[in-house]
């Protein structure tokens, strides 16, 4: 049911699971032209913007955080789940764009059927369409309509196909109610019970909304005291076992899911071993594995060094000369002296470290885009647990060398509590880019620049030393640190390795 | 006597019960994913039952298990592939 407000741009929410180009698509239809700011009361990144659908007609687009389920294993995860649910919250969407990745889509299903009961109006977007058809996968939509009963458009974000398409799509889900279709997910007797009681306090839920609100009302942020407790009350009356009736929708969900997505997608060729399978074997092999990771450590070091000395010649020499047309262009006054030497050649001696800065950010999010950063997860998850953390805490530790800030927030993927205050501590110790221009002065100074067999350049390893430094630092204060935290919840690593992908530039930039 | 039963007892040995028993490059399919708090996460990646999955390699530090999917591949701990039973 979509309400009808003139004086307010309607609501459209972004939502897939990770990996399924759902933020490039966002970038594509929003261009630059993007707020990003907090969900409130959380460090979670919600990315908006307002965009034209049609010549008069404004929408505001969110990009939600990618999640697998409404049974959420992380912070992320959360808020998806306390947004959909909550009746008339700030970011209840008019109309949910879900993104799916078509050649995963018996995983990338079940979300879109949880949604879909919820009730909220939906298109159904089928991406990466590009990369099925250069597998020689052939697509029948006509199955998955019957089966969603929902509005699907194919694209490639990529190539920049099926975008018209899509906002001709999301312009008629705004302004034609879609008709409620009956659930897909059929509740037990135990659940519509416990959902009939858990709707009389939210009249306005449906049966599903209720079910969830059922299973979460122990952690779900817009409910109040005492409706947490009559919930609570619900539930234990009805022997509502909040995991084991987890398990029980989802495998009835993937049930019905399989059989539909194998009419939907299907092979003509045999299976054959990507290119991501081929990389793997090396990337990720015993031996070498941890040699490339040491080595790509070592190139992105070198490479603040040798990539940025020309930019910053050019910065130097820029300041120098302006300083000097300065001076004799101004009378001899102290005010002229503070100008010169003092603001224009401060200013100078900030922004000549801004090339170094902008190659060391450039670079980590080029191995977080591509999918490196995962494996890397994978090959150090047994380490970082010996040190109190999770492999997980590998992303955390790699960005801190360019800002503890983003490496924190990034800690949110942790869903064990000591893992992920331990990374929180220990992340600041790494070197950050701020501590870059310190670093590069003093061993300006003291390192002579000379080369060392002939491809190293002493000063890059002096650098990479102290950046060391930082690293053995860390490790030796979350061993301290370990004692001291209690354990309380289970700690796990099982992710997925995303295929290797180019980065957009748009999104690493 | 003895020998059928030395036997017997080695057969049992070799024939994997879980994920976490495959070798490297080893194949099975899913049987029934053990119910604890993690599962549904399990099945969201994928580890559904009927599923064939392979076990590629294991971590460089040992710990966690590379294995693959279908098109897909994923991560997991010993103890996460411990709670997925297989079948040949």
């Amino acid at each position: 049911m979509i309400k009808h407000q003139d004086n307010k741009p309607k609501t459209v929410a972004l939502i897939g699971n990770p990996n399924s180009g759902k933020s490039s698509l966002f970038n594509h239809l929003t261009g630059l032209h993007q707020e990003v700011s907090n969900f409130p009361g959380v460090t979670v990144d919600k990315k908006s913007a307002i965009i034209h659908l049609a010549e008069t007609t404004l929408v505001r687009l969110i990009d939600f955080p990618g999640t697998y389920s409404f049974f959420p294993n992380s912070v992320e995860e959360k808020i998806v789940v306390d947004s959909l649910i909550q009746q008339n919250g700030p970011f209840r969407p008019d109309l949910v764009v879900y993104v799916a990745d078509v050649t995963q889509l018996e995983r990338h299903l079940l979300l879109a059927t949880q949604i879909r009961d919820l009730g909220i109006p939906m298109i159904f977007v089928l991406n990466m369409i590009d990369v099925a058809q250069s597998q020689d996968q052939k697509i029948d939509t006509g199955a998955l309509e019957s089966y969603l009963k929902l509005p699907i458009v194919q694209t490639s974000v990529r190539q920049g196909v099926g975008l018209d398409t899509l906002r001709l799509a999301m312009f008629g889900a705004l302004f034609n109610d879609q008709k409620h279709e009956s659930p897909i997910y059929g509740l037990s007797e135990l659940e519509t019970k416990t959902a009939n009681e858990v709707q009389q306090l939210f009249p306005a839920s449906t049966k599903y909304q209720a079910k969830l609100i059922a299973h979460h009302h122990q952690w779900l942020p817009h409910l109040s005291g005492p409706e947490r407790q009559s919930i609570k009350k619900i539930v234990d009356k009805n022997g509502f076992q909040d995991l084991r009736l987890q398990v029980q929708e989802t495998m009835s969900r993937f049930e019905s899911i399989v059989p539909v997505s194998k009419k939907v997608v299907t092979s003509r060729s045999p299976e054959m071993r990507s290119w991501t399978d081929r990389i793997d074997d090396v990337i990720t092999n015993r031996f070498w594995g941890p040699v490339i990771f040491f080595g790509l450590m070592l190139i992105v070091f070198q490479a603040i060094y040798s990539l940025a000395a020309l930019p910053m010649d050019l910065i130097e020499a820029g300041f120098a000369s302006t300083g000097q047309w300065l001076s004799s262009h101004l009378p001899t006054h102290w005010i002229s002296d503070l100008l010169v030497d003092g603001v224009w050649a401060g200013l100078g001696g900030v922004i000549v470290f801004v090339p170094q800065i902008a190659i060391l950010f450039l670079m980590i999010s080029f191995l977080e885009e591509s999918g490196y950063m995962s494996r890397a997860v994978f090959m150090f998850d047994n380490i970082m647990r010996r040190f109190g953390m999770n492999g997980r805490s590998m992303v955390s530790l790699i960005s801190s060398a360019a800002c503890a800030i983003p490496a924190i927030m990034a800690t949110r993927t942790i869903s064990n509590q000591r893992e992920r205050l331990i990374t929180i501590m220990v992340s600041p110790l790494i070197s950050c880019s701020a501590r870059l221009p310190v670093y590069a002065i003093l061993i300006g100074f003291v390192v002579p620049d000379i080369k060392i067999w002939g491809i190293f350049n002493s000063q890059g390893l002096a650098f990479m030393g102290l950046y060391l430094l930082g690293i053995v630092g860390a490790l030796v204060s979350a061993l301290i640190l370990k004692p001291f935290i209690k354990e309380t919840t289970g700690s796990f690593l099982m992710m997925e390795l995303p295929n290797y992908k180019s980065p957009m530039w748009s999104n690493v930039l | 006597m003895q020998s059928v039963f030395s036997l017997n007892n080695k057969n049992a040995l070799s024939t994997p019960k879980s994920l976490a028993d495959l070798k490297p490059g080893e194949s099975a399919f899913i049987a029934e994913v053990n119910e604890n708090t993690y599962t549904c996460k399990l099945l969201n990646l994928g580890l559904l039952p009927r599923t064939k999955v392979t076990l590629v390699r294991k971590a460089p530090f040992g710990g966690a298990y590379y294995i693959k999917l279908g098109s897909h591949q994923l991560a997991v701990r010993i103890e996460e592939a411990a709670s997925i039973s297989i079948e040949p």
